[in-house]
């Protein structure tokens, strides 16, 4: 719980060999997160969880 | 009460075991990529490598002082799992896919004498690197253990943070790489992780194709 990317930026550009997984916009990032304490906690965390994504079918990378 | 990792499978998005991946080729090639960054760091590959990606990192100068270079020559992450704050004296640390060491050293020195660091890798180039540099550097609290993601060799509750960097993407079974992260940490415990994210979906005839898994 408390997921939170903190920092996200392109950690490939310039690398010596091309990367076959750049057409899927390959980033790096730095996440972080907690473990609940209690179970109650993590019941609470779940019913509230929301994840939002914009249209797939525009972000299709193959 | 502990919150087992199988609770978690109801995860609406939760990442699923990929059908069809030959998991121990996978593996297979995933070893091999790097052994070759243990061994030859300076061959050159699709990510950079070394002190010039701990400085686009931004590792501290200061985290890097007294380290082998050997270790930090390997490094090959893509994140700073310190970025988000720095370990405390007298925690427990389990550095998941730890590579030559460079940030399960770095752990060890934050936590200080009074902590403890577990480096898992399943690379034993890796590993060899890591525990050389270990002895050299004179850092006796930490160990290094040989192991994968989905099964590491760790007692439940035992760490109070976990960090790893650029090694959750290499995970053939996200959900049980996470779900064993959750297992080792105590309740309240912390992730702090470097990895990759994907702006793009990436369809399923891309996920078994292992090529794209080395890059």
């Amino acid at each position: 719980m408390d997921f939170e990317i903190t920092w996200r930026a392109d950690v490939f550009s310039g690398a010596p060999q091309a990367s076959n997984a750049a057409k899927f916009g390959t980033v790096g990032i730095n996440f972080r997160a907690r473990k609940p304490s209690h179970e109650g906690e993590w019941h609470r965390a779940l019913a509230s969880l929301r994840c939002e994504v914009s249209d797939p079918a525009s972000q299709k990378g193959d | 009460m502990t919150v087992t990792p199988n609770a978690r499978a109801d995860v609406p998005g939760a990442a699923r075991p990929i059908a069809n991946l030959d998991v121990a080729q996978l593996r297979a090639a995933i070893q091999e990529e790097y052994a070759l960054v243990a061994t030859e760091p300076e061959r050159g590959f699709h990510f950079h490598t070394g002190r010039p990606l701990a400085r686009l990192l931004g590792y501290e100068d200061a985290w890097l002082e007294g380290i082998p270079e050997a270790s930090v020559a390997s490094l090959a992450g893509t994140g700073n799992p310190f970025a988000m704050g720095a370990l405390r004296p007298g925690e427990r640390v389990v550095d998941v896919g730890c590579g030559a060491g460079l940030d399960s050293l770095i752990a060890a020195r934050m936590v200080g004498p009074q902590g403890a660091v577990v480096g898992v890798d399943m690379t034993p180039q890796m590993l060899d690197r890591a525990r050389r540099s270990a002895d050299e550097a004179g850092v006796d609290n930490v160990e290094f253990r040989h192991g994968v993601a989905e099964a590491l060799p760790v007692p439940d509750a035992w760490a109070d943070v976990v960090i790893s960097n650029g090694v959750l993407n290499l995970f053939p079974d996200k959900l049980a790489g996470l779900g064993e992260m959750a297992r080792v940490l105590k309740p309240g415990g912390r992730l702090q992780i470097g990895d990759i994210l994907v702006e793009k979906s990436v369809g399923d005839g891309a996920k078994r194709n292992i090529d794209l898994w080395k890059g």
